[in-house]
């Protein structure tokens, strides 16, 4: 098994979640972001994106409204609700320990 | 839209047996993605078509896709499975309680058996209406069967202008609840191969109704029957709340098939061929949605 994929497999929602909490965005510029912002790091089915889009909205953390764009086109705009934005700040907090306590163990003279 | 996208699409709305309106929303989502994703193909010098081609693959498998989104949509709550395995779970109090017996008890059962099965008929038709709806329909089936058992020849012509229509009434709403997924059409008929099973191997005949020996029979297997109903209600709870399509499966057809061939096989001496051709008819008319699915996955 890939370990990067299961990395990203497991930090996903994270992911998610902060990039759709700077602001409302679709699953096109979510894949654009995250590759942009990672250096080509995250790649994926770019389809997979949307059942983690859904499974996040069912579990309340964040919202999906249709807007029609001047050329007629749809798009579905992700928004974060208060709820995820608490689950963040929860994952953000518990991310930073982790990754600390890792660098302690792995690069301990770097800390 | 291209024939590449549209071929696409249409291969994930197939595949993804969930509620029609998240079905149409999905679809619309992954075809907001291949048009914006066509267009940057399109705007870095790539011909339309090959835009398409290569849009449409870095969406990955629509199987995969519709598969993780059946998982994410199709587990419902808590409140649904329950509400879901009310019916059955109503019926083996029936027969816990023996208030089976009692005309008041089977009628206030029947009026809320009618009366959910209508509401959620017309309120989308949410996944804990199927088993209530399969109740609903029992007494169609059970009034077919009683015809043919009139005396003198008589239920012979009762039963061929009735069957017909009864069987034309059951097929429309099965193809209504297949349309919505071949599997609410087995959720909804899981109890016919239990209760024929049992009323078969009861020694069920003429006059099933007024014999007192019949009667005393049904008394003394009340226990089994209520452990059936009950284990209807794990099932109806297990597929509901199951994630894996599966899963479900497995959840939804281990319990009625189990308890038909342990009822049957118990009291296999009790049942005539026409008893067996009406188990074979329950548990074919049970099955035949998984198959069916199974099929259209292929």
């Amino acid at each position: 098994m890939n370990y990067g994929r299961e990395l990203l497999k497991g930090n996903t929602d994270s992911l998610l979640l902060c990039l759709i909490s700077r602001q409302p965005t679709y699953g096109y510029q979510i894949v654009k972001e995250l590759e942009k912002r990672s250096n080509g790091y995250f790649q994926f089915k770019e389809g997979t994106l949307y059942p983690a889009l859904h499974r996040l909205e069912r579990e309340g953390l964040i919202e999906g409204k249709w807007q029609i764009l001047a050329n007629g086109q749809q798009r579905r705009y992700y928004y974060i609700t208060e709820k995820g934005h608490n689950v963040l700040a929860t994952r953000l907090e518990t991310w930073q320990d982790f990754s600390s306590a890792v660098k302690a163990v792995i690069q301990p003279e770097t800390v | 839209m291209t024939a590449n996208a549209s071929h696409y699409l249409n291969r994930f709305k197939a595949y993804l047996k969930i509620d029609q309106s998240i079905r149409d929303d999905a679809a619309q989502e992954l075809y907001a993605h291949l048009q914006d994703k066509t267009q940057e193909l399109e705007d870095s010098g790539l011909s339309k078509e090959e835009a398409s081609s290569l849009a449409v693959q870095s969406l990955g498998s629509p199987e995969l896709i519709a598969q993780q989104l059946y998982e994410t949509h199709a587990q419902g709550s808590w409140k649904e499975a329950v509400f879901g395995a009310l019916p059955h779970l109503l019926v083996a109090f029936l027969f816990a309680s023996y208030y089976w017996h009692s005309i008041i008890s089977l009628s206030l059962v029947l009026s809320l058996t009618v009366g959910t099965a209508i509401y959620g008929w017309h309120r989308g038709k949410p996944v804990w209406l199927f088993p209530w709806l399969g109740y609903y329909l029992m007494p169609v089936v059970v009034t077919g069967i009683l015809l043919l058992s009139l005396p003198q020849g008589r239920g012979w012509i009762a039963a061929l202008i009735y069957i017909p229509l009864a069987a034309f009434a059951l097929v429309h709403i099965v193809r209504q609840t297949a349309r919505r997924d071949w599997l609410y059409a087995s959720l909804m008929l899981a109890p016919m191969p239990v209760l024929f099973g049992w009323f078969l191997s009861l020694g069920a005949g003429t006059g099933v109704l007024a014999n007192d020996m019949w009667m005393a029979r049904l008394q003394a297997n009340a226990s089994g029957i209520v452990i059936s109903f009950i284990a209807l209600a794990v099932a109806t709870i297990g597929f509901i709340r199951l994630k894996s399509r599966t899963h479900k499966i497995l959840s939804l057809l281990t319990p009625p098939v189990v308890i038909l061939l342990a009822v049957t096989l118990a009291s296999r001496a009790s049942i005539d061929p026409w008893g067996w051709l009406i188990l074979l008819f329950s548990l074919l008319a049970f099955a035949m949605p998984v198959w069916m699915q199974a099929k259209a996955y292929q």
